[in-house]
């Protein structure tokens, strides 16, 4: 996910990575990750921090001061079966859940112009 | 490009509970309209300009499918899913090309000519099996092994996502020439990861992708050096 500053609302950063702030730390699927004493006090995490405390990489644009938070590195890409929360547009620019469907098999297929 | 005969196998299998959604893995939007407004598909068709793909299901070349139940579940892993019948040994350079592009394109269709090709009629019969049977068709992955046929996250892997990301923002913002800077730490750190490269030297090289100033490997050196037959991995089935 981009970052302007370095720091992230809990929210954002559950809606981009999945990892949801609650009493005992920032927690995603049956896994949670504690978090030093008042760090979500105003609302804001130190990104560096929850960079550090979840294992992901955090790159940097000196020029255009903006990084990128990348994912928690691990075994897999997959942590679980579950098919995450993946928004994306159509040409027109309207939103889409790839998650959004239930009732019906799907095949989802990626392909390029290129 | 396979768009017909996705929007062929969904007018097949929507009936019996199949839907298709289809994402190009394309930094530019117009790159891909007019293929998504020529297939005439009435399933969804969506673009992935910032390569979430990648970074969230770990696809790293394309033409690639994963499957997923009436729940939500995957029950197949991101894989190759070469569903187009097509006879690559009639490829052709194009005539009256100057001596040195003509070489270039000649090794070109060599190496595509080598790059092992999966049965097209065996996917989609396991994916019509999967449709017909569910759960119990043996087609269908158990959860853990869904997480564990996914792909390998390194943190180099991880990191490449991050300098892809950064590398797209700074694109899509205008700033192509300072992009590049992290598609390239974007190949080095995961060379193996072909969307990342072809979109990059597409920007640059269209058509060919053949070698630039921008960057340090092409189309051509690169399936060199990885070997065709590690350019798609196999379906598994």
């Amino acid at each position: 996910m981009i970052l302007e500053q370095l720091e992230v609302t809990p929210p954002e950063l559950e809606r981009q990575t999945g990892w949801e702030l609650k009493p005992e730390g920032l927690c995603k699927e049956d896994r949670c990750v504690p978090l030093p004493p008042g760090a979500a006090t105003d609302g804001r995490l130190d990104a560096t921090m929850v960079a550090e405390r979840l294992g992901m990489p955090l790159v940097h644009d000196e020029r255009h001061d903006v990084w990128a938070l990348g994912p928690e590195s691990g075994d897999h890409v997959l942590a679980s079966a579950e098919l995450p929360p993946i928004v994306l547009e159509d040409v027109d620019g309207r939103p889409f859940d790839l998650a959004s469907f239930r009732g019906e098999k799907v095949l989802i297929a990626a392909w390029a112009s290129w | 490009m396979a768009l017909p005969v996705w929007r062929q196998l969904r007018t097949d299998l929507h009936p019996k509970g199949l839907e298709i959604v289809t994402v190009a893995l394309d930094l530019e939007i117009d790159a891909a309209r007019s293929w998504i407004e020529r297939s005439g598909a009435e399933h969804p068709q969506l673009v992935d300009t910032a390569h979430k793909l990648d970074e969230l299901l770990g696809i790293v070349n394309v033409p690639t499918a994963l499957w997923v139940d009436e729940e939500g579940m995957i029950v197949r892993p991101p894989h190759t899913a070469a569903v187009e019948r097509y006879d690559f040994s009639k490829l052709k350079a194009p005539e009256g090309l100057p001596d040195d592009l003509d070489a270039h394109i000649r090794d070109m269709l060599e190496q595509v000519k080598r790059i092992p090709r999966f049965d097209a009629d065996h996917y989609v019969e396991a994916l019509r099996d999967w449709v017909e049977h569910g759960a119990s068709s043996r087609y269908a992955l158990a959860p853990d092994e869904v997480v564990g046929g996914s792909a390998p996250r390194s943190r180099a892997v991880a990191e490449a996502a991050a300098e892809f990301d950064l590398g797209q923002y700074l694109h899509h913002a205008g700033n192509v020439e300072d992009a590049r800077t992290h598609f390239r730490a974007a190949h080095r750190l995961q060379p193996e990861n072909w969307t990342y490269k072809r979109n990059a030297w597409e920007l640059v090289s269209p058509g060919i992708q053949g070698p630039t100033e921008f960057y340090d490997g092409d189309w051509l050196a690169d399936i060199k050096a990885a070997g065709t037959e590690n350019y798609y991995a196999s379906p598994g089935f």
